[in-house]
């Protein structure tokens, strides 16, 4: 366990120092602070175009920042022949994957940490702002299932930098982030519609079975918009968590499995 | 690693695999999308994440077209709100977007209404923006121009020079529907520019006839026939409302405009409950078709004057006009020479938030808006109307308009404070009040004796109306 | 003594898609015994740093089989008692020394601050803990290098090209280092193609060209062999021809003749048959065979200048 965590910290010690990675958080940072100036886009729904606004910066920041992140983490090991190093030390290559895996979860969650706050802030700070606790810590939900969905992206990415290179990975776990995002509605509306062939359904099902499904996370919509209550809320959270931890298990394991098998 | 252990975790794998895929078919997927997902049209958000990627990769255009189908679901759903950040999204996305410029600022300008389907003046000024953005944008098509130029003709309804300008630049580009030409035809009359007007008419129809020997197709024909039939109609009542004979330097008594006719407008608000009035008051035009502006307002609302706004006081497009300020415009619709009716604001908090102290009631009548029949007597610009108490020409330059307003306070209308108990009750000191209601059971007959005749006064509600011979108390019947 | 290192018949090959199957590291038999320097030495793309990862289990062999200090190669056991310094590494530049160490160390479960402290100062750094890598030069990233392969107190070190890119000082430093770790009973094995430094530290060298050992064995063996010149005037060439002076090589320059002769034989007799034939002596010069001519030769398979095969 020692190794996995030293791995982890000098991880994270190293990724929030990267300075594209900061470029890309700065650039989610300062969308944030002039989001409510952008007063075109908000009428009479007040701050729901804010909100919304808001957590899809956070959301499509902490995306690139999770994909930029793990795609290159494997590969610069490599090229800067540290692994050589650690690998030479009695570490296994698990400990070392794994190590690299929650080292980018922990700097993916510190980041998003401080994009959350900046959210906090404002939301106070914004002309009529709210001082409404509750309503921020409902405004906090989002955040923190995005943070499932980037722990879940950073799997797909790290599974992949086990076997292709960091360009051709970007794009893969990029389209399957996309791919992952769009394909609930698109079942949905497959299987709401009368006229889809059964082949077609069952096919659609078997995707939606198999593809790490990252619209479950995607809770933002009752948040921007609270009109309905939603039954049992914390219950899915646990549920979709759980989906997360499970699919990330997978992934890794899997990942394992090649990394293993890989000559570096 | 060993075989063995390579293939425990292999079972591993599989074991989690069907445990996730089970969690999102049975457990996960349905509830998401019963809560969460944004396309089933119970919620909205401004715009997707993945939407969002799509807009920074460059997919502008297409982003565009997403987001515009998106608030065609909306205007099923009547979610009107949702649709304007999509809007302005869409336009910044993609200026050449005309429809969604032109539909944007119909939806801007129409949709906003109360419970008794009053339009939110408090808007109009950003659909006008929006308007001229999308003409400034594409300029070299007509439509903007034209939404634009019908907006203030008809739904701003008093500023008809604006509309002149806006069909003018619309008939600059080549691509204008020739049965659209006409309509600046009427823009001109309303905006007294009657000359220029039968100008327009005239080269039109030199334009039609060229155009039906050129195509003589059913369309052409059937345009020219209505410039013609326009045309016709404006020489007559050029003729009529003694036009004509003020140009050959003849008197023009004898025509209808002379002498002016007093409408004799009187008139009395009640603050029935908090926020809900019932205007009543005189207007003696018998003949159906007019409607008198009735205006409630902050006494300081931005850019407002009497009877109206600025309401192209800025080029921004801020679909956030002043939320807390109150604007409401209601037509009052005078039958049997009276106008009777209830304003019901008290279900509508955000369009009339009455947050300030004081407010200014106004009524405003523009004979320039009056239909035809009502102008034969009242002329072009009303040389033929007058009101003995509240005819105005300073409020309008140049104008002869009927204009009165009353200050009244927040207190009076919420019932607060020491009007709890007492019926705030603004009337006109030449208004005469009628017992019970002449709707309905009360009506007073009349009989329109002559066509020809001077100013008249308000009768009195209660005596039965026996006009003197030759001095009608109104304009003619339609 | 235990051989620290043993290969037999060890092979890495790829399949290429041009070439077919490629033997990287070809049937190597290695020995390295316990307590030298051992130099590995090679051209760039021998094979040498394939080697090294095979016996640190980086890297499956393709067939044979290695033995690191008794284990297999592979087994982690014997990654506590090695350790590894890849040529010219770049460390996670946002450390410094002192969290360097604390990292390696981790890894093998030490945190034991005094030792880090004992390295620092051993590799001359206990003056630069503030400094972070990327502020080291690059002798000094070597020196923190070699500092990090000591935390274990390996048996075995591997040295990957450890003197590669560095100035004179340095180098003598690193080389100054790398004598001390026999001292204190270590096993050194040095992987380079910088033969002045490997002739001045290694006990034992195994030259590898194209995947295959050209040579191996204890240096002052290998480089026994060395030939004497003796440059002659004012001879014809057929007398000198009719000497029979053995392995003598004879060419002609422009003063006269060079006569090449080996080191095991008597330059006075062939001094004094050619002086007894009326010739003169010009210059006699020993020449002491040099690593570089061994590596030449064997990478060349040509003799170097002078030396029979």
């Amino acid at each position: 366990m020692r190794p996995i965590l030293s791995i982890a910290t000098t991880t994270v010690g190293e990724a929030i120092r990267r300075r594209v990675l900061l470029i890309i958080l700065l650039i989610g940072l300062l969308f944030m602070f002039v989001a409510p100036g952008l007063g075109v886009l908000s009428a009479r729904s007040e701050t729901t175009v804010l909100r919304g606004m808001m957590l899809g910066i956070i959301q499509l920041t902490s995306a690139v920042i999770a994909i930029v992140l793990t795609v290159y983490m494997i590969p610069n090991e490599i090229e800067r022949r540290t692994i050589y190093t650690i690998l030479s030390k009695p570490v296994q290559r698990w400990q070392f994957l794994l190590g690299k895996y929650l080292g980018a979860v922990l700097a993916l969650g510190l980041m998003m940490a401080l994009m959350s706050v900046v959210l906090i802030v404002v939301f106070i700070l914004q002309p009529g702002g709210t001082r409404d606790f509750a309503l921020i810590a409902d405004l906090l939900k989002a955040p923190a299932m995005y943070f499932v969905q980037m722990s879940l992206l950073a799997a797909v990415a790290i599974f992949f930098s086990t076997f292709v290179a960091p360009l051709v990975n970007f794009f893969l776990a990029g389209g399957m982030f996309l791919l992952g995002s769009l394909f609930n509605p698109f079942f949905q509306t497959l299987q709401e519609n009368p006229n889809t062939p059964a082949g077609a359904k069952l096919f659609a099902g078997l995707v939606n079975t198999i593809l790490p499904n990252f619209a479950n996370y995607n809770v933002q919509n009752p948040i921007i918009n609270p009109t309905q209550v939603i039954q049992n809320e914390g219950r899915y959270y646990i549920e979709v968590t759980m989906y997360g931890v499970i699919y990330i298990g997978i992934l890794l394991v899997i990942g394992i499995l090649v990394f293993d098998r890989r000559e570096v | 690693m060993k075989r063995s252990g390579a293939s425990t975790l292999l079972a591993v794998i599989a074991v989690l695999l069907i445990a996730q895929g089970a969690l999102q078919r049975a457990v996960v997927f349905p509830f998401w999308s019963k809560n969460y997902n944004s396309s089933g049209g119970k919620v909205n958000s401004a715009m997707d994440p993945q939407q969002m990627l799509f807009a920074l990769l460059g997919f502008r255009e297409l982003l565009a077209g997403i987001l515009w189908v998106r608030a065609d679901a909306f205007f099923d759903t009547g979610n009107y709100d949702a649709i304007l950040p999509l809007i302005r999204l869409v336009t910044i996305l993609d200026p050449q977007e005309i429809d969604v410029y032109a539909t944007g600022m119909w939806h801007i300008g129409y949709n906003f209404t109360d419970e008794e389907q009053r339009s939110d003046r408090r808007y109009i000024p950003s659909a006008l923006a929006l308007g001229k953005e999308g003409a400034e944008k594409n300029p070299d098509t007509y439509e903007m121009f034209f939404e634009t130029g019908w907006m203030w003709w008809h739904k701003v309804d008093d500023d008809y020079d604006k509309s002149v300008h806006w069909f003018k630049e619309s008939q600059k580009r080549a691509d204008i529907l020739p049965a659209r030409k006409d309509i600046l035809v009427q823009a001109l009359q309303r905006d007294g520019k009657v000359e220029e007007a039968l100008d327009t008419l005239f080269r039109l129809q030199d334009d039609g006839i060229a155009r039906r020997e050129r195509d003589p197709s059913h369309g052409a024909d059937q345009t020219l026939n209505t410039v013609v039939s326009n045309l016709d109609s404006t020489l007559v009542r050029m003729v009529q409302r003694g036009l004509i004979a003020e140009e050959q330097g003849r008197p023009i008594t004898g025509y209808d405009v002379s002498p002016p006719f007093d409408v004799g407008f009187s008139a009395k608000v009640t603050v029935l409950e908090p926020m809900v009035l019932r205007v009543e008051g005189t207007w003696n035009v018998l003949p159906v078709g007019t409607r008198v502006r009735f205006i409630l307002r902050d006494i300081d609302y931005p850019h407002a004057i009497p009877g109206g706004m600025v309401w192209d006081f800025s080029d921004d497009v801020n679909l956030d006009p002043p939320r807390d300020k109150t604007y409401m415009m209601d037509q009052l619709f005078v039958k049997n020479r009276r106008f009777n009716r209830k304003v019901d604001m008290s279900k509508d908090p955000t369009m009339y938030p009455f947050t300030s102290d004081k407010y200014l009631l106004e009524f405003y009548y523009n004979p320039r808006s009056a239909p035809a029949h009502i102008q034969d007597k009242f002329g072009w610009n009303g040389e033929g109307m007058t009101d003995k108490n509240y005819l105005n020409t300073d409020v309008r330059k140049g104008q002869k308009v009927v204009y009165c307003s009353f200050e009244v306070t927040r207190d009076q209308l919420l019932r607060h404070g020491e009007w709890q108990d007492k019926v705030p009750l603004i009337k006109t000191p030449n208004f005469v009040e009628r017992k019970g209601s002449y709707q309905g059971k009360d009506e007073v007959t009349l009989d329109i004796p002559s066509l020809r005749g001077g100013g008249a006064t308000a009768p009195s509600p209660k005596t039965p109306v026996t006009p003197k011979p030759g001095r009608p108390l109104t304009m003619p019947g339609n | 003594m235990a051989a620290a290192i043993e290969t037999k018949q060890l092979t890495k090959s790829y399949k290429s898609r041009v070439a077919g199957k490629i033997n990287v590291v070809d049937n190597l038999d290695l020995h390295v015994e316990e307590g030298e320097i051992f130099g590995f030495l090679g051209p760039n793309g021998a094979g040498k740093t394939t080697t090294i990862k095979m016996l640190l289990g980086i890297i499956y062999p393709s067939s044979g089989e290695g033995y690191v200090l008794g284990k297999e190669i592979g087994d982690m056991e014997v990654h506590k008692i090695i350790s590894y310094l890849p040529e010219r590494p770049y460390y996670y530049e946002h450390m410094t020394g002192p969290e360097i160490l604390r990292f390696y160390g981790s890894l093998f479960g030490i945190s034991d601050e005094a030792k880090f402290q004992g390295l620092l100062e051993k590799v001359n750094l206990h003056r630069d803990t503030t400094k972070t890598i990327a502020q080291y030069s690059k002798g000094m990233q070597q020196r923190i290098g070699l500092a990090q392969s000591l935390i274990n107190d390996p048996r075995l070190l591997f040295l990957d090209e450890p003197t590669g890119g560095l100035d004179p000082i340095a180098h003598r430093e690193i080389r100054d280092l790398i004598l001390g770790f026999r001292d204190e009973g270590r096993t050194v094995f040095i992987s380079s193609h910088e033969l002045s430094e490997v002739e001045l530290i290694c006990d034992r060298v195994a030259i590898i060209d194209k995947g295959v050992i050209g040579r191996q064995g204890k240096l002052t063996e290998l480089l026994k062999g060395g030939r004497i010149e003796i440059t002659v005037g004012g001879v014809e060439e057929s007398l000198l021809k009719g000497l029979n002076l053995l392995d003598t090589n004879i060419r002609t320059i422009p003063t006269g003749f060079l006569l090449d002769v080996p080191e095991e034989q008597d330059p006075n007799s062939v001094i004094d048959a050619v002086r007894a034939k009326g010739g003169k002596i010009v210059s006699v010069v020993p020449r002491k065979k040099r690593l570089e001519d061994l590596f030449v030769e064997t990478v060349t398979n040509k003799p170097a200048i002078g030396v029979p095969s």
